[in-house]
């Protein structure tokens, strides 16, 4: 039965960025299949660190795919397969606020790499502006070739591209983000702790972080690792490290230890697992959260700063 | 914020764009740009903006619809007056997608006859098949009336309230006015309208635009770029055919659309019955298939009837050149003499005129020898200058969709022009369309790129090829459960088999219910 699932399950596609710190020891962990074994630095607290979380190994990486990000057939696809349900499930986490036609949300996506996401969000009609980020020169040059293909975006202040790490994004105290979105970034991390946190410092009191990541499982080895990048060579090798997958219960726990952050079911907390099936796309599962990908969102309190 | 962050983000904008596009001052020579722009103004494009312009999500898009004709609502004859030739035979698929987008209501109602049942028979082998919204009534439907508050006696009773219909006969021109009065009515309900109708204009050539001067302006080389007879150009974000057989935006496209010439012509015209029915009457059509093509006659309001006439280019031009009484002998022949005589009848060599070729074959061809249902009615006479004939032809895009580019209708396929599922075919494509676009938005995608239009491609363009193709035909006729198609099997393939332009006419209704 569980190998019939990973096959039918399909390999997370690229990674939109890397924002990672400094390779440390925990990439060196032997990389098992079948041991899941709490990941290093997951929920542990450590020290924030003043320097950029970007790791030039990474970048130098995601530089070579930047060619092909919006190549209808290329190594993204998969992240534009994606990319509706991200709406989907940002929808899900706004509706219980009222979905105020006339209010207009501020943005902030959190490597954004070729703009799937970052483009998307700016044409939403609810949407006032889309701050984008990303550490690798490259793939921002192509986010900003592409985004000269619609007029709309051009329109100043809807879509603006940054080079940056979150450490080094200045945002005055009036201007904090009504969503801030992570995704298929959270598994690069190998200290998360610090990352988060200097994210939440930029998230509206009443705002949501949202993210999408890949559960650490023998599932996800299989498919992300041995099949996307060895087998299928679906995504470049060497595309995801395996033992910074992140299971979405310590995503959870590291919420609970953050005293700003709600993090009651459907009011503060939602999760829900999507499984790639192809000739159909991706689709929600439920409790695939447990093995394969899946997004997060966790809402920082409204009287929280 | 700080000076630093505010330097950086004013450098990440582009001050181009607001000079040449968001400017108020637009030049002529500068392309206006739109979210959707639409060529032909037919009932199948006329849906397509109605229904973007219905919908919630988008009813902010900024839209174009073009034709070179006139875009206002048509003159219609008043009821029991002269009826047009071009009619179409809406499924209930089509009307709902009408009641859906607020167009079904302004129809001129009395001008349109739904009915009820249809009865299909071979003219060689005298077979006969009859289909109705009761499939497998009689027998089943006795015993069904035993078991109270079973479900054949619901079905019943819908089929009793007229909801259970086969088709809808409406005149094309019906169509378009309720449409265009929608239309209006939708542009009226808002101050500052974002569809833009542009009657009597011509499309007088489409280009990609051109690449982007500097780095920070919009980059147009993926653009249709239409210029117009009106002087006004269009940058699409998506460009819609609707543009009919000959589509220019299926060529821009450089879509091929192969296909084949059936050696057939389709004669069309108004008929007078001689009875006259109520509206409340159940009402049947006919088929009978010829070895030279299918004759139809489809119901309409009172005494009147559409006549589709598939037949070969000889016969169309001998039934053409006919006086209308002799014409009129001539296809009450058609449904009620032997093949044969029929090919007389019509044949240059013929010395005898239909009207004496009828009056003496007729009571020598008791209606058992050739199928005729029982309750045929006998038409009448012609309604002046309603006779006319088209070529027939099949044609399938290899794709609706490119980049910035989507095929509707019949810029999409073109199959039997006048078995009424041309336009059925092309209002479900545009409700699809539609509906994609809607998806599209709510996702916020760039809704002229193929992560949006592939949804349209995949949804429609199989349906449509099955409904062009024999196989499914076939398919769907096997896979029938009710009385009379079982039986009709058991006549064997070679029956079905000539009735495959019928079991297209019923399987495309089939799949409007599903």
């Amino acid at each position: 039965m569980a190998s019939r699932d990973a096959i039918l399950r399909l390999p997370v596609a690229l990674r939109q960025s890397v924002v990672t710190s400094r390779p440390s020891l925990a990439s060196l962990a032997p990389s098992s299949p079948c041991s899941s074994s709490p990941r290093p630095y997951a929920t542990e607290t450590t020290h924030a660190t003043p320097e950029s979380s970007v790791n030039h190994d990474e970048v130098s990486h995601f530089n070579a795919m930047a060619s092909d990000w919006w190549d209808p057939h290329g190594s993204s696809r998969l992240l534009h397969l994606m990319n509706p349900l991200r709406h989907q499930f940002i929808r899900r986490c706004l509706a219980p606020d009222g979905l105020d036609p006339d209010r207009k949300m501020r943005y902030l996506d959190i490597g954004c790499g070729g703009g799937i996401f970052a483009e998307s969000a700016a044409r939403m009609r609810n949407v006032e502006s889309v701050t984008a980020i990303d550490p690798t020169p490259e793939v921002l040059a192509v986010a900003k070739k592409h985004r000269r293909t619609d007029p709309l975006l051009l329109e100043p202040g809807r879509l603006t591209y940054l080079q940056t790490s979150i450490e080094g994004l200045q945002t005055p105290s009036d201007k904090q983000y009504d969503v801030i979105s992570l995704f298929e970034v959270i598994e690069h991390i190998q200290r998360p702790n610090p990352f988060l946190q200097s994210i939440l410092k930029q998230l509206k009191p009443g705002g949501w972080l949202i993210g999408s990541t890949i559960a650490r499982t023998p599932v996800s080895w299989f498919t992300t690792k041995f099949v996307a990048e060895d087998i299928l060579r679906m995504v470049p090798r060497g595309t995801h490290d395996w033992n910074q997958y992140i299971q979405p219960q310590e995503m959870r726990d590291w919420a609970r230890g953050q005293k700003e952050l709600n993090t009651s079911d459907g009011v503060g907390w939602h999760v829900m697992g999507v499984v790639y099936v192809p000739g159909f796309g991706w689709k929600e599962v439920k409790g695939s959260e447990a093995w394969g990908n899946y997004f997060f969102a966790v809402k920082k309190r409204e009287g929280a700063v | 914020m700080s000076s630093a962050a505010t330097f950086k983000r004013l450098l990440a904008l582009p001050p181009a764009v607001r000079r040449s596009f968001y400017s108020t001052a637009v030049s002529s020579s500068e392309p206006e740009i739109y979210d959707v722009v639409c060529v032909g103004g037919g009932p199948v494009g006329l849906s397509f903006v109605s229904a973007l312009h219905s919908h919630h999500s988008t009813r902010h898009l900024r839209i174009a619809l073009i034709d070179s004709q006139d875009l206002t609502a048509p003159h219609l004859d008043s009821p029991g007056g002269t009826y047009s030739n071009r009619c179409s035979s809406l499924t209930p698929a089509a009307v709902r997608f009408m009641k859906s987008i607020g167009v079904w209501e302004k129809i001129d109602q009395p001008r349109i006859q739904p009915y009820h049942a249809m009865d299909v028979w071979d003219g060689v082998s005298g077979s006969k098949i009859h289909f109705d919204q009761q499939q497998g009534a009689g027998l089943i439907d006795a015993l069904a009336e035993m078991v109270p508050g079973n479900r054949f006696q619901a079905s019943r009773r819908k089929y009793e309230a007229g909801e259970m219909v086969v088709a809808t006969m409406c005149e094309n021109r019906n169509l378009t006015g309720a449409l265009l009065k929608r239309i209006e009515e939708l542009k009226d309900e808002r101050s500052s309208s974002t569809l833009n109708m542009l009657a009597k204009t011509k499309v007088d050539s489409i280009a990609l635009g051109a690449e982007a001067a500097d780095e920070s302006s919009p980059d147009f080389s993926q653009w249709p770029i239409l210029s117009t007879s009106s002087g006004q150009n269009f940058a699409a974000r998506l460009l819609v055919g609707a543009d009919g057989a000959n589509s220019p935006v299926r060529r821009f496209a450089d879509i091929p659309s192969p296909g084949w010439d059936y050696n057939q012509h389709g004669v069309v015209a108004t008929l007078n019955l001689d009875r006259d029915l109520n509206a409340s009457e159940l009402r049947t059509a006919y088929q009978r298939f010829l070895p030279t093509g299918p004759v139809a006659l489809l119901p309409l309001p009172g005494k009147k009837a559409s006549l589709v006439w598939s037949t070969s280019p000889a016969h169309a031009t001998a039934l053409k050149a006919l006086a209308p009484e002799e014409f009129t002998a001539a296809v009450n022949a058609a449904f009620r003499l032997m093949p044969v005589d029929i090919n007389h009848m019509l044949s240059a060599s013929s010395d005898s005129t239909p009207t004496s070729e009828l009056s003496w074959r007729e009571p020598a061809t008791p209606p058992t020898s050739t199928g005729l249902p029982t309750n045929f009615p006998r038409i009448q006479s012609l309604q002046q200058g309603s006779l006319a004939s088209f070529p027939l032809r099949l044609r399938h895009a290899s794709t609706y969709t490119g980049h910035r580019v989507a095929l509707i209708g019949d810029a999409a396929h073109t199959i039997h022009p006048l078995a009424g599922q041309g336009l059925n075919l092309g209002l479900a494509d545009s409700e699809a369309l539609a509906k994609q676009l809607v998806y599209g938005v709510e996702h916020g995608m760039d809704i002229g790129s193929s992560w949006c239009l592939d949804g349209y491609n995949s949804e429609r363009w199989a349906k449509n090829n099955a409904v062009l193709g024999v196989v499914d035909k076939l398919e769907k006729i096997y896979s029938a459960g009710s009385g009379p198609v079982v039986w009709g099997r058991s006549a064997g393939v070679e029956v079905l088999e000539r009735l495959g332009w019928v079991k297209g006419l019923i399987s495309g209704a089939a799949a409007g219910r599903g």
